[in-house]
């Protein structure tokens, strides 16, 4: 068990609370003593708390455990360590939603058994390295739910496979594809001019990091309105007063950072319409869903052309 | 939606993140909302440049469709308790007198009418009637109360014309009934005869409404939460027909058994079920099944499965069948032991524990968010333990029910409260 390694820092989590810990964990019945648990909440401590340059605090390791999923922590390292009951419970808890997460995230119920089990795979350790099973589930801390955890390993193992596919797909597929996942493939930046590339990235600099998330999600990756709000812990109407307000505001930033670069007010205003237009036919043409992939190199090309001309 | 100029879309693409990507943990935590201000900081921005990890978030997101009409009804109930002076407000606007609600009220008041009207006038209905009788009858016979005649009126047009329109609409309506019926109930408690027959009459209905839906799309989404809600219905439902043991064996026999050959075995079960003690409405009550379609005893198959099914939400059998978890910070619930799960209450701070004693179910979370539900989660009520002029503010990390009334809590820094009279007074050790 990867967790044996490190007695040594046990005992700073000692006491009457490490009892506590260990009792509310539940972990005794999937055979982890108390000191195997302390020592993975050290672990847990180490990774998640050991930021900042002085060590965490009593106040602050007592708050971090209260948030601590102990039961599930308990459950997915037994399970990393081999305990039967473990697994028994976790197969009885996870296996039926495992698939309906691959399903989820994979829409298409081939691909989705094919996730789900390579996952299981992972998790149980299938790839035993020196005799050692080494399981996914080591590195779960417990700081959100186990499910949350799985499904979030899971999105990260469709991507990175989505990746490997990708470079062998055809041409075409590849094209289709990088429009559905359009935040997936990073293009060149656009060489049409210095100045309004440059006071478009200095408005977007000073956006706060959730601002930016926020327009990144809704502008670049399609994501919906709920499904915005929902990763933020937001409501929907927040969300969408928000991007309307923050496109406003982006767009009178980016204007006042062209005039200070020489534009006049006008021509820094057409600079701007003129992607703006190009946009919404683009955006019909993918409403229209045909040759989605074609329209959209076409019309970016078109549109820095105008943009060239007008400067 | 305001748009964003599109060279803006090339400039938030050509970004890169600097750092590397954060872990499964911590992409976990963020989305659940568990994270503190700087780590949550510290995500965003790497989320705000990092297209793959963006995508990682929202593909991890639990489906949207496990999300339903209950949850929305448990965070209204939540906000309502939350803030006095709000909570009226949103009642009002968005429980009582919003559409869909008002629509079952309306239903459960032109029901009662004809409840009425046929206890007054048995003799004659004893021959089949159109399906048009119910809105002539809710019409000719002066109600009972200003907000029923309200209701009423704009009930009879939309709901009373036939099954066929109510199935129609029950699959989506159903939702917000545990609201609406309590209400009709509460309201009818001043007329004696009319009220004991109204939620069987309802639950009937709603077992119509559900043999309906499940008839063309067998335990679909759409009808899940219908079956759902049907549960304080049809716990109202057994308080007045009194079903006796003889019902929910045969409810416990149903999903098992094929639906054909259960709807012959479950004959006889109604049949049981029937002569209870309110028998002469519950005899009313059969002619108006038969009076308002003969297409009923088409769909009688289907609907002696759904009452049976019905009946098996009603006993202490059922609140054995519903199964909880907490995830994502979320209450589920599943009716099937397991194989489908449904949010039902998702609070302001993410839920860590549950425990449940038949209906009675106690939730807590982080903060000291406590919430109760005694009937079985439709409906959720905060409570806040409070002794000696202080409050429980940790994190609530294990609940223990002993009983209806004797609740322990234990929360964070080691604190155990605990309640002998079902949450009213608290006592900390």
């Amino acid at each position: 068990m990867s967790t044996q390694e490190m007695p040594r820092s046990a005992q700073s989590n000692q006491g009457a609370d490490a009892v506590a810990l260990y009792e509310r964990s539940g972990a005794a019945a999937y055979g982890v003593s108390a000191e195997q648990f302390a020592a993975i909440l050290d672990e847990v401590f180490r990774k998640c708390l050991s930021q900042g340059p002085a060590p965490a605090s009593i106040e602050q390791k007592t708050d971090f455990c209260a948030a601590l999923r102990l039961e599930e922590l308990a459950l997915a390292r037994a399970c990393a360590a081999g305990n039967e009951r473990a697994w028994q419970d976790f197969i009885s808890r996870y296996r039926q939603k495992l698939h309906s997460m691959a399903l989820h995230i994979t829409r298409d119920s081939a691909h989705a058994a094919e996730l789900a089990d390579s996952l299981f795979a992972d998790l149980y350790g299938v790839n035993a390295r020196e005799g050692v099973r080494s399981s996914k589930l080591v590195s779960y801390t417990g700081r959100g739910s186990l499910e949350g955890w799985l499904r979030t390993v899971m999105a990260q193992e469709f991507i990175n496979r989505y990746r490997k596919q990708k470079r062998t797909v055809s041409l075409e597929e590849q094209t289709e594809e990088g429009v559905q996942f359009a935040a997936a493939v990073p293009e060149p930046a656009a060489t049409s001019d210095q100045r309004l590339e440059a006071a478009i990235d200095e408005a977007l600099a000073e956006l706060p990091a959730e601002d930016r998330f926020t327009l990144a999600s809704y502008y670049l990756d399609r994501r919906t309105l709920a499904e915005i709000a929902r990763s933020l812990g937001l409501h929907e109407s927040s969300v969408s007063r928000r991007l309307d307000r923050l496109a406003t505001g982006l767009r009178k930033r980016i204007l006042a950072g062209l005039r200070m670069r020489g534009m006049s007010h006008a021509q820094a205003t057409e600079a701007l319409e003129t992607d703006v237009r190009d946009l919404r036919v683009n955006l019909r043409s993918r409403l229209t869903q045909d040759s989605v992939a074609k329209t959209f190199p076409e019309s970016k090309v078109q549109a820095r052309d105008a943009g060239d001309g007008k400067q | 939606m305001t748009e964003v100029p599109k060279i803006v879309y090339d400039r938030l693409r050509a970004a890169s993140p600097e750092r590397a990507h954060p872990d499964a943990d911590l992409l976990t935590a963020f989305a659940e909302q568990a994270l503190s201000g700087v780590e949550r900081d510290g995500v965003l921005q790497h989320l705000a440049l990092c297209g793959d990890c963006r995508e990682v978030v929202a593909l991890a997101l639990p489906a949207a469709d496990m999300v339903s009409a209950p949850i929305a009804a448990g965070t209204e109930a939540v906000r309502a308790a939350k803030i006095p002076s709000k909570a009226e407000r949103n009642w009002l606007t968005s429980g009582t007198f919003a559409w869909p609600s008002l629509r079952w009220a309306a239903l459960a008041a032109g029901v009662t009418v004809v409840a009425a009207v046929l206890l007054l006038r048995p003799g004659k209905l004893n021959q089949a009637m159109p399906p048009s009788l119910s809105p002539q009858v809710a019409t000719s016979v002066p109600p009972f109360s200003g907000t029923q005649i309200a209701s009423s009126q704009i009930a009879t047009s939309p709901i009373a014309p036939s099954p066929t329109d109510q199935s129609a609409s029950s699959a989506k309506s159903a939702e917000p009934l545990p609201k609406s019926n309590l209400q009709s109930s509460k309201k009818l408690r001043a007329e004696p005869g009319a009220t004991r027959s109204l939620p069987a009459e309802h639950a009937i209905l709603l077992a119509e409404n559900k043999g309906h839906s499940s008839q063309s799309d067998n335990l679909s989404p759409a009808a899940a939460p219908a079956f759902d809600s049907a549960a304080p219905a049809s716990r109202e439902a057994t308080e007045a027909l009194d079903v006796a043991g003889a019902t929910v064996g045969a409810a416990e026999a149903a999903p098992t058994a094929a639906g054909s050959l259960m709807a012959r075995n479950d004959a006889p079960a109604i049949e049981k079920a029937k002569p209870a003690p309110p028998e002469m409405e519950v005899n009313e009550l059969r002619k108006t099944e038969a009076a308002a379609g003969s297409r009923l005893a088409k769909v009688q198959g289907n609907n002696v499965m759904s009452t049976a099914r019905l009946a098996s939400t009603a006993g202490p059998a059922l609140a054995r069948n519903i199964t909880w978890t907490i995830t994502a910070g979320a209450l589920q619930r599943s009716l099937d032991r397991g194989q489908n799960w449904q949010d039902v209450l998702r609070a302001d701070h993410p839920l860590l524990c549950y425990a449940n004693h038949d209906y009675d179910v106690w939730t807590g979370g982080q903060a000291g968010t406590l919430f109760h539900s005694v009937d079985g989660g439709a409906t959720w009520a905060r409570v806040q333990p409070s002794s000696q002029g202080r409050q429980l503010s940790s994190d609530i990390t294990h609940i223990a029910v002993h009983s209806a009334t004797e609740i322990v809590v234990s929360a964070g820094d080691n604190e155990i409260w605990s309640t002998a009279d079902g949450g009213q007074t608290w006592e900390k050790k």
